[in-house]
């Protein structure tokens, strides 16, 4: 049964300075989310499921080289181009900033995938198996997703709901379990931290250059840069001038205009391939 | 009207419109969950951990935030924890061997009598002429098996393909310390590293990696007067560390000391020592600063291959740039290890990196080097030495003359983490009168040749204790708790139980007299319960055991280590002294012929977790590969060569070769390749085994028995291999290209990973 909840907007920060491409968000994932095993052969046919991934690209050559990296998930955009050409309605906004993904309305037709300019939806080829041991270890909040779904990142929604539930509705404290008063029932971002319902990649990201957290949640890490990001969209929705040398800030594909509930910030370089070293 | 009804159902108007008013899919949270606080034992640093347990399965894997080293990050390692416990791989019951060594054919027996009986005959009959081979040992776990060793006159030596005990005997020589030290990657300006891949695997990656972090962009750095931290990485492999330094410095393989000692030379003869530094008193005198000038930046720069186009400018200036940087960024902090401690030379590369921090002032201060205090009690040790090359060739001896007749393994593979050139493998397969016991819970190239397998509980089933190393600065012990019991179709036995009762039976109990092991971690919270401080407070020891377990240790923060003493007199000229240039094995030099230097593997390490899955689908950082042995060439190598993207290569040094999937790359020196340790398991589960000898091979069959002066440990990057082409192609396993990604239209790289300059923020 769904209440009234409390207005929050979901957000994530992707800080490059800090990322090292280590991969731990990328298995925190799979494990959260009940990804079935990338085989050797999903890999070769080009079809491995990562709800977040780690790109690398390459910049110069050898002696002058650098690895880049950027974690890349779904980035909940406000105007996503995924869905409205869903016939079925299995991907939709909800009113928290989260794109949401219905798989049990969801028909395979991959119209979705198709227009995601991010590449972050994953089509189920095959029914996903797991010998039967490790089924032991799926996640009973997330579905196991069958054969002819789409499916993607979603912000851990299982995780950000037990908050709602545990601090909005019932009332209690993520740890303590005190009871909280009714004007202060709000999931911020202490309580997410506190009560494990941040996404498992954010969790998990040793160098903590995953945030997460309500956009309007002004004692969170992703606060900040939001209003930034967005004073920015705003500003170049008017035709005035951003002063992109000057801010960290910026949005994946931002001509698209698809305004990302993920922000990324730049990676800081000290000395850039074909600088003097 | 309509919103009327909304109200009733609890959702918005706006939602209804596209919204069945049924409860929807992403609302459906249901059941309770218990979290506990636990170790992980995937990473040889053990992080604190808690596990989410539903109905009696674990189910998620997190680090616990209260724990001091990891403070509730993990590393891709520990979430595969899960599949270690669920493996459908697992050893399900004793066995006893009914085939050939090796040929994999066993037959269960049950617990009582059977598997006790023959271990209990076994040891009574061979115990003096035993050998116990596990994985490195710290705590109580140390302390057990320790004194089972001793109980029945037994040698225990701890096992790690890759290990560190040159580092460790660096840290001896230059800091006088017995444990690991740790770093204040977070509060330093300025990181020297040499060969370590600290963010990848090196000793405490996810401790640093969390520092890292902060170093970059941490919040609270301005307020105390710090910037961006700035990375150079000395590497003649581009690693995952190297990636994200600010500078990558590739200098031919084993040079890292010559480097650190003409940075020395430019602090000293420039004066840039941070105050207070007695370079007289390190220098031991006018004669050893005379030694210093031979490693003047006009000579060192040509010798480690540092060239104009490497340095990016004059390499001499780019040695005293980096010096006059490095010395007034303080505090900067210098480390070594990995490809830097593994040639012949390795302990003079470290000892002269370390030096460097006592020259800038940067040992036992905030953002340099801090030391560890040992452990909270008498006899339980806080660090481990595992064995070295020597050791392992000396225990291949005794196995082939007949002197060990009885060989006890646990978590430890020395079949597939020593060079082929020892024939550990021939050793064991060909000893006629030898009796090998496996308490592995899982197969692997040593296991698999046991005649008797007795498979121990996996780490979530398990009691435990570890004391980290290295700790964060001050006494630590986290505790491990069973967070689940076994399944019902997998019957293991607690490896340390074993030991206890074997003691008992053999009339051992003076050394051993714990009932079981969780009674042994009992009396061991009780004790310090006893000490009165740290981080839990209770009544009553009843109250402290469980307050211990709920945290997942203890710690007193007031409980530091030494404080450094000032540097031994005449350290640097003891070090000038010992300088010693690599020296390679293997093939010479000439077309065809490279440096190999090889890696531990970012999820795999060392190949202990093979079978794992997750570990084994976790892209490569750089070359994004998975399942698959790789090996790293540069563009212009395979170009010489003739081999494209997913060809094979057969790597041959002097003793034998391997085969190896091309991914040819721009950022690798062109005199070398490097490929990752961990692959080409003979033994064990199919998610380890099922593509060897195509895809998949162990690095350590080409590598030359080359020691490491005054350690003993293996000289893993002192091989020099030729590389041919094989003809043969396969299919590359790598996450690169399987998304046309945000490449996709017109939208370049730059774009999509966007910079900015320092000075611009």
């Amino acid at each position: 049964m769904v209440t009234n909840r409390t207005n929050h907007k979901w957000g994530m920060v992707v800080d490059l300075d800090r990322c090292t491409g280590c991969q731990s968000c990328v298995v925190a994932c799979q494990a959260e989310n009940n990804l079935p095993i990338n085989t050797k052969e999903f890999f070769q046919q080009r079809r491995a499921y990562e709800w977040i991934r780690i790109e690398r690209y390459w910049e110069g050559d050898f002696p002058d080289v650098k690895a880049r990296f950027i974690p890349i998930m779904c980035q909940h955009c406000e105007n996503a181009p995924c869905e409205p050409v869903c016939p079925v309605y299995a991907t939709y906004h909800n009113d928290e900033g989260m794109n949401v993904q219905v798989y049990n309305r969801c028909v395979g037709t991959r119209y979705c995938a198709n227009n995601c300019p991010y590449q972050v939806r994953f089509f189920n080829w095959w029914e996903p198996t797991w010998p039967d041991r490790l089924r032991n270890h799926l996640n009973p909040d997330v579905t196991v997703r069958s054969r002819g779904l789409m499916e993607r990142c979603s912000f851990c929604v299982q995780r950000v709901r037990r908050g709602e539930i545990r601090v909005e509705r019932q009332g209690r404290e993520p740890l303590s379990g005190e009871r909280i008063e009714p004007s202060d029932r709000y999931l911020n971002y202490q309580r997410m931290k506190e009560g494990n319902f941040l996404p498992a990649c954010v969790q998990a990201c040793p160098t903590n250059a995953l945030m997460f957290g309500d956009q309007m949640d002004d004692t969170g890490p992703v606060y900040e840069h939001f209003r930034e990001a967005n004073e920015q969209y705003d500003a170049r929705h008017h035709g005035e001038h951003v002063d992109e040398e000057h801010t960290r800030v910026y949005r994946l594909l931002e001509e698209m205009a698809t305004k990302p509930n993920v922000i990324y910030l730049k990676k800081v370089e000290k000395f850039p391939v074909g600088g003097n070293g | 009207m309509g919103a009327v009804a909304c109200e009733g159902f609890g959702i918005r108007e706006g939602e209804l419109d596209i919204q069945s008013p049924v409860s929807l899919p992403e609302d459906l949270v249901r059941g309770k969950d218990n979290w506990y606080a636990s170790l992980c034992r995937n990473c040889p640093s053990c992080e604190g951990i808690v596990v989410r347990v539903m109905e009696g399965r674990a189910k998620k894997i997190q680090g616990n935030p209260y724990y001091p080293t990891n403070q509730g990050k993990s590393h891709a390692r520990c979430e595969a924890g899960l599949q270690s416990l669920y493996h459908p791989d697992r050893v399900p019951a004793p066995m006893v061997r009914s085939g050939a060594r090796g040929s994999g054919q066993y037959t269960p027996i049950n617990w009582q009598p059977e598997a006790m009986d023959r271990l209990r005959s076994e040891l009574a009959a061979r115990a003096p002429q035993s050998v116990i081979i596990t994985e490195p040992l710290r705590g109580h776990m140390g302390l057990l098996v320790g004194r089972f060793a001793e109980a029945i006159g037994s040698e225990h030596l701890g096992f790690e393909a890759v290990d560190n005990n040159t580092y460790r005997t660096a840290v001896k020589s230059v800091y006088d310390q017995d444990l690991l030290p740790d770093f204040d990657v977070e509060n330093t300006n300025f990181l020297l590293s040499f060969g370590a891949d600290f963010l990848s695997t090196w000793v405490s990656p996810t401790r640093w990696n969390r520092g890292y972090g902060e170093f970059r962009q941490g919040h609270g750095r301005a307020s105390s007067g710090l910037k961006r931290g700035t990375l150079y990485q000395v590497d003649s492999r581009f690693s995952m560390t190297a990636a994200n330094a600010d500078k990558w410095v590739p200098i031919r393989p084993g040079w890292d000391g010559q480097l650190a000692m003409s940075l020395a030379q430019v602090i000293v003869s420039e004066g840039l020592q941070a105050p207070g530094v007695d370079t007289d008193a390190l220098l031991g005198g006018e004669s050893g600063r005379q030694l210093l000038e031979n490693f003047r930046p006009e000579v060192t720069a040509p010798l480690i291959g540092l060239t104009r186009e490497r340095a990016g400018g004059d390499p001499v200036e780019f040695i005293k740039r980096l010096a006059r940087e490095f010395a007034g960024n303080q505090p900067s902090l210098a480390i070594g290890g990995g490809s830097a401690g593994a040639s012949n030379n390795g302990l003079f590369n470290l000892e002269a990196i370390y030096a460097l921090n006592h020259l800038v002032g940067s040992v036992g201060v905030q953002g340099g080097v801090k030391f560890n205090p040992g452990s909270p009690w008498d006899d339980v040790p806080a660090g481990s030495r595992p064995g070295g090359l020597e050791d392992w060739s000396r225990i291949a001896d005794q196995i082939r003359s007949g002197e060990t007749r009885l060989l006890m393994l646990h978590n430890a593979d020395p079949v597939h983490g020593t060079p082929d050139s020892l024939r550990l493998y021939d050793a064991i397969t060909q000893a006629d009168d030898l009796v090998v016991v496996s308490f592995s819970p899982f197969f692997d190239d040593t296991s698999g040749l046991a005649d008797l397998v007795l498979p121990d509980r996996v780490y979530l089933e398990d009691w435990g204790d570890d004391i980290p190393e290295p700790g964060p600065g001050y006494q630590v012990v986290g505790f491990q708790q069973p967070v689940v019991n076994p399944l019902y179709d997998l019957d293991p036995r607690s490896f340390p139980d074993i030991l206890l009762t074997m003691g008992l039976e053999l009339g051992r109990e003076s050394l051993l007299p714990w009932p079981d092991y969780g009674a042994m971690l009992r009396d061991a919270s009780d004790e310090l319960f006893e000490m009165g401080r740290g981080s839990v407070t209770a009544a009553d020891a009843e109250e402290f055991w469980t307050a211990l377990l709920q945290r997942g240790g203890w710690w007193d923060e007031a409980a530091t280590g030494p404080s450094p003493a000032s540097p031994q007199a005449g350290l640097l000229r003891r070090i000038v002294e010992a300088a010693s240039n690599p020296e390679y094995s293997g093939v010479g030099e000439g077309a065809g012929n490279y440096h190999l230097v090889p890696f531990s593997h970012n999820t795999l390490q060392d190949g202990v977790h093979a079978h794992l899955p997750w570990l084994q689908a976790a892209p490569d950082p750089l070359s994004t590969v998975t399942w698959q042995t790789w090996v790293e060439m540069h563009d212009v190598t395979a170009a010489a060569l003739g081999v494209r993207e997913g060809d094979i290569v057969r790597i041959e040094s002097s003793r034998e070769s391997i085969r190896a999937v091309v991914y040819p790359t721009p950022a690798v020196p062109p005199d070398v390749i490097s490929m990752p340790f961990g692959g080409g398991r003979r033994q064990g589960s199919p998610y380890a085994t099922d593509r060897l000898g195509i895809e998949s091979s162990n690095v350590m069959d080409v590598l030359e028995p080359v020691r490491v002066t005054g350690t003993g440990s293996l000289a893993w990057a002192a091989t020099r291999v030729r590389v041919t082409s094989t003809g043969e192609s396969v299919n590359i396993s790598k996450l690169e290209g399987n998304v046309r990604a945000v490449e996709i239209g017109i939208t370049p790289a730059e774009e999509i990973i966007k910079t900015i300059h320092p000075d611009n923020v």
